[in-house]
């Protein structure tokens, strides 16, 4: 039964990938200022978007590890799990805004990077999830989960940061457009269809995005199972 | 056919990146012209744009699938 739901999800998941991208090249009209370069956006602003929900996934992992982790040691794993599902999975999100922006802005800005806040705060904060990562792979020891978690909630307060960066203007000149929703008069989507189609990307990659993360949670336990067993078999040795 | 999948799941990625680097290089340069009409000026920015726009779609999917075969051959290793 487990495997048919998430057979059946996994198929729907990638009807609306296909889905998003056909309203995305077919569907949504040209821009008047920019023409094609600007359905980069169908698939960097979903992908942004949808990344910070599994920053946040993270951090309530973490959170939840550092709350139960001499309580309820086994719940206090699946927290790590989530904890370290969602970071791998922001990390993957991440590193996509991270290159597609620059494709647009060589186009844009006549320049692949600019030092602006946008820019650099998200730079910063895939560089602090690559350091969670690097340390959850390389570190041993019984504290190494605890510095992890540690690590993750100082590394989400930079996530408010990003999404405030184009806010302000006036004390950090930025070059990077202002969000989607909620960015001022000129934000939002005019067009019904660039709305349509930025729409229906947002949920793919949302689905996409849960899908890979139940898959890395999966493997994290089993990860986690076969540790235990490990650990179980030198004690007895 | 396991293999064969799998090495389809690593070969994917690879060949998308391959493919995002050759749209970026085989978009027109900003001075391919010393003296260009507007009509050419145009013609190679809608070019470029298509080639860039191509480009990210592409790279989004390399990354995406690259992770997904990372993932997939962790969880086959667990197996064994």
């Amino acid at each position: 039964m487990k495997k048919l739901v998430f057979g059946l999800y996994a198929l729907l998941t990638i009807a609306l990938l296909i889905w998003g991208y056909y309203q995305a090249i077919y569907v949504a009209p040209l821009d008047e200022r920019q023409g094609e370069i600007y359905r980069i956006f169908f698939y960097h602003v979903p992908i942004a978007m949808v990344s910070s929900v599994f920053f946040a996934v993270s951090l309530a992992g973490s959170i939840g590890y550092l709350a139960y982790r001499h309580s309820r040691p086994e719940r206090a794993q699946i927290f790590d799990a989530w904890a370290l599902a969602g970071a791998e999975v922001a990390v993957v999100y991440c590193t996509i805004i991270l290159v597609t922006g620059p494709i647009w802005g060589r186009r844009a800005w006549g320049m692949w990077w600019t030092w602006d806040a946008r820019l650099t705060t998200t730079l910063v904060l895939w560089l602090i999830y690559m350091s969670y990562l690097l340390l959850r792979r390389f570190a041993a020891g019984s504290q190494m989960q605890t510095v992890a978690a540690v690590l993750n909630i100082f590394g989400a307060l930079d996530t408010p940061i990003v999404y405030f960066s184009t806010h302000f203007q006036k004390v950090i000149p930025t070059q990077h457009p202002a969000p989607v929703f909620g960015g001022g008069p000129d934000s939002g989507v005019k067009d019904p269809r660039m709305l349509a189609a930025w729409g229906w990307n947002l949920a793919a990659w949302l689905a996409w995005g849960l899908l890979i993360l139940a898959l890395r949670y999966h493997v994290e336990r089993q990860q986690q199972t076969i540790e235990a067993a490990e650990a179980q078999r030198a004690l007895e040795a | 056919m396991k293999k064969l999948a799998l090495g389809l799941m690593i070969a994917v990625p690879l060949a998308l990146l391959a493919w995002t680097a050759h749209f970026i290089l085989s978009a027109p340069s900003y001075d391919w012209n010393v003296n260009p009409t507007p009509a050419q000026l145009d013609a190679a920015a809608a070019l470029r744009d298509h080639l860039y726009m191509q480009a990210a779609y592409t790279v989004t999917w390399a990354i995406q699938l690259g992770y997904l075969a990372w993932l997939v051959m962790k969880w086959q290793a667990q197996k064994q």
